[in-house]
Formats: C-alpha cells, sequence, structure tokens
C-alpha cells in the first residue's frame, strides 16, 4: 500500500442529514424525462458485446482510468528537451553560418566537458550532478511505477462507473459519523486500494462502541461494492472531546 | 478514456530518465572520485578527438565551416518537431459526432448525430441536483468508437453507488432516445468545488 493512493478526508456532512441518509432517491426517474421527447430511435438500441460492463471494451476503459496516463511527466520532458534542442539549435546555426556564439561554442563547450574535473568547483559540479540524478529518478520512476490513481470501480449494469476514493471516504465517514453520534470534526476516514481507516474520536463522556461503528461503515461499503473491497478497520482514539 | 499514448509516454521518459540519471551520476563521481575525473578526461579526450577529425575532413571546399553542423541543425529541428509532435498527443481524442449510421429507412442518406446532443441533455438532467456541485459531460473516440464520459462531482458525504445508479438510469433514457448503446464511463470525483463547496444538507 503506497500512501501515494491514499485519500484522506475530514469529516462530512452536516449534521441536520441524519434522518435523511437512508432515504430512497425519488429524483432519478424524473429527471429522465426530458431525454425522452419525441425523435422515435432510429433503431433498437443495439449493444455490441464488448459495450457492457464487463466486456472487454468496457475493461480496457475501466483499466485506463484507474491508471495515470503520465500526461504531465511527459509534458514536462517534452518541454525540457525542445528547450534543450532549441538552446544547441541556436549554437549550431550561429556556427553553422560561421557567426560569433552567443553564449558559449559548441566546440569550446566540448573542450570544457573533456577537461571536466578542472575548472569548475567540485562543489557546483557535485551539486549539479546530484539535480540532474534527481531530475532523471523522477523521470524513471514515472516510467517504471505502475502509477495507480486512488480510484475504485463500482459495478453497474450498464456503464463503467470509477469513483475517486475520497468521494468512498467522504460517504464512509458521514456513515460512521452517525453511528458513532459526534460531529464531523471527530471523524477521519482514509481510504486505500485495499483498507479503510476510519478514526473516531468520541466526545467526552458519551460512551461509544467500535463494533457499532464497525458495522454502520461495512454495510455501507458492502452496498456500495467497490472493487477491490478494501477492509475496514476502526481506530477509537482514548481520549475525548470535550464540549462537541 | 482520451488517447494518451501511455506506453510511448512510459517508453521516452525512461529514457530520458535513465540518460539523466547516468549523466547526474557521472558529474557526482567526477566531482568526488579523482580515479574517475582522471579516466574520464583520457576516454572524452579520445572520442572528442574522433569527432573533431570528422568535422575536419567535412570541410566546405575553400572555407573552414563544416557541413556537419548543417545536419546538426537538421537533426535538432528534427528532434524538435518529434517532441512537439509527442506533446500534440496528450489528451487528444474528443469527438463530435455520436452516432453516424446509415438510416434503414427508405429515405436514402444516413444518420448523423452530434455529440453535443447526449452532452447537453445529460447536463440539462443533472444541472439541477442539490447533491452535485458539478456535472461535464464530453464525446471521446475510444478506439475507434464514440464513447461518453460523464464526470460528477458530487458534494460532500454523499453515497457515490447510489448516484452512480442515477446517472446509470439517465444513460438508459437517453440509450432510449439516440438508439444506440454508446459506451459510457461515470466518474465520480472530487474537485475544488466539492471539497470547499457547502455539504448537501437534505435531500
Amino acid at each position: 500500500m503506497s500512501h501515494a493512493a491514499e485519500r484522506h478526508h475530514r469529516g462530512a456532512a452536516p449534521h441536520d442529514a441524519a434522518p435523511h441518509e437512508a432515504a430512497p432517491q425519488e429524483a432519478a426517474p424524473q429527471e429522465a424525462a426530458p431525454l425522452e421527447t419525441g425523435a422515435g430511435p432510429i433503431a433498437a438500441p443495439d449493444s455490441g458485446p464488448d459495450l457492457r460492463p464487463g466486456g472487454a471494451r468496457m475493461e480496457r476503459v475501466l483499466a485506463r482510468e484507474t491508471s495515470s496516463s503520465r500526461a504531465s511527466a511527459a509534458i514536462i520532458a517534452a518541454i525540457l528537451v525542445i528547450g534543450l534542442c532549441g538552446y544547441a539549435l541556436l549554437e549550431t546555426a550561429v556556427r553553422a553560418v560561421g557567426q560569433p556564439p552567443w553564449l558559449i561554442d559548441p566546440q569550446t563547450a566540448a573542450d570544457r566537458v573533456t577537461a571536466l574535473p578542472a575548472g569548475v568547483a567540485p562543489l557546483l559540479l557535485g551539486v549539479t550532478g546530484a539535480v540532474v540524478f534527481a531530475a532523471g529518478l523522477f523521470f524513471f520512476l514515472n516510467a517504471v511505477l505502475p502509477g495507480r490513481r486512488a480510484r475504485h470501480v463500482l459495478a453497474d449494469p450498464r456503464a463503467a462507473v470509477v469513483v475517486d476514493d475520497e468521494v468512498i471516504a467522504s460517504a464512509l465517514a458521514r456513515r460512521a459519523r452517525l453511528a458513532a453520534n459526534v460531529t464531523q470534526e471527530q471523524v477521519m476516514v482514509v481510504v486505500s486500494r485495499r483498507q479503510v481507516l476510519v478514526n473516531v474520536r468520541p466526545t467526552s463522556g458519551v460512551p461509544l462502541r467500535e463494533a457499532d461503528v464497525q458495522a454502520a461503515v461495512e454495510a455501507e461499503l458492502r452496498a456500495m461494492a467497490p472493487s477491490p473491497m478494501p477492509e475496514v478497520r476502526v481506530n477509537l482514539a482514548a481520549s475525548g472531546v470535550i464540549g462537541a | 478514456m482520451n488517447g494518451t499514448p501511455r506506453i510511448l509516454n512510459r517508453i521516452l521518459i525512461g529514457i530520458l530518465g535513465a540518460k539523466l540519471l547516468v549523466i547526474g551520476a557521472l558529474l557526482v563521481l567526477l566531482a568526488t572520485v579523482p580515479a574517475v575525473g582522471s579516466w574520464w578526461q583520457g576516454w572524452s579526450a579520445e572520442a572528442w578527438a574522433g569527432v573533431r577529425g570528422l568535422f575536419d575532413q567535412t570541410r566546405f571546399p575553400g572555407r573552414s565551416e563544416s557541413w556537419l553542423w548543417f545536419v546538426m541543425v537538421v537533426l535538432l529541428l528534427a528532434v524538435i518537431g518529434v517532441m512537439v509532435a509527442w506533446l500534440a498527443q496528450q489528451g487528444k481524442g474528443r469527438a463530435n459526432l455520436l452516432v453516424a449510421a446509415d438510416d434503414a429507412g427508405e429515405v436514402p442518406g444516413s444518420v448523423r448525430i452530434g455529440g453535443g446532443v447526449a452532452e447537453q441533455a445529460l447536463r440539462a438532467a443533472l444541472a439541477d441536483r442539490p447533491d452535485l456541485a458539478g456535472a461535464t459531460v464530453a464525446t471521446y473516440e475510444f478506439e475507434g468508437q464514440p464513447a461518453l464520459r460523464i464526470r460528477v462531482q458530487p458534494r460532500q458525504g454523499v453515497a457515490p453507488h447510489i448516484l452512480a445508479t442515477e446517472v446509470s438510469a439517465l444513460v438508459q433514457a437517453l440509450d432510449a432516445v439516440v438508439g444506440k448503446r454508446t459506451p459510457v464511463l461515470i466518474h465520480i470525483g472530487s474537485g475544488a468545488r466539492s471539497r470547499f463547496g457547502r455539504a448537501e444538507r437534505v435531500r
């Protein structure tokens, strides 16, 4: 479990939402209505085998959505290479037409490089090397590491659904807060790929059973059924909050 | 589900990273280990002498400049061109058409439905929901086929599976209108608006 794949979430919904949290969602059918206006179908909705969730195409969509595309690192790398090549192009072009160099003549630069430990302060050389090494490490790790995003997949009969871990944490925090009957500042949920960590700080003087919170969060998680399914761990803080 | 070339990204980033790693390690070793310094001076002086000889052999007749400089200019321009092309590949894949098919009826011609139909219908259906901080719909081309990407940002504490079911119902209503099942991705995410906006109070 990597720390980069974690999302922290403090608190959840406000206090007065409690009686409504399990209310059935009545809005959906009405809101679907404006879509069904006139314009009869051209053909019966066809469903290719690879469009269904579980189909090969959907699997590929989900695989792409749960891993990073490395676009940002690619953009940085491309801009870096363009900058270096642009400067080298300037000096080379100036040299090719026999004009004086802008900053340094390519030949002089090569002479300096071949003479290297001499001519440059060792500290400067070492620090430059370290910076270049760190940049190389950044790009290399970006290329090699799996690059999983902090997301889970939900099952759905029609569409491919991915959920940010932060949203899951927010929903679970709300459920834990209702089960523990505490304010939203007293609950913190951390969702990672295989684990859900629920930290609850009870109110001083109000007893709180860990099993209640655990059962509530597990029930919510079972209804959600994210894949891969994380396991729940509840942490009750030893000290309570006064006046919450 | 955009067309970012992921494997190419990794390969090119990996090549650049490996090069920078080697250069950086060499610089650090040059600064710290004297033996590496003497080895480097010997090796690189030899290599540089070879390159220099090449430049001397390729001079323009009667002039002091070598035409290798022009070759280098062309090569550098090519590298820059390739890099720009690579940049242009990132995040591409937006499509305009949702459906382009032959009509089964007797009227000759084909039917085309723009992606804006689905985008605006779904956006309008999602716009008034109190539990969402924002919703965007975009048409992409995934593996040669149009596909819809619905990104919703629920407010804090909204159960994602219930939201997914409701959005999925909207998509099925859209299927009936368009007459074709388009691949759909629903991304329930969080952003600045859902993080710092007010939480949903009553449903």
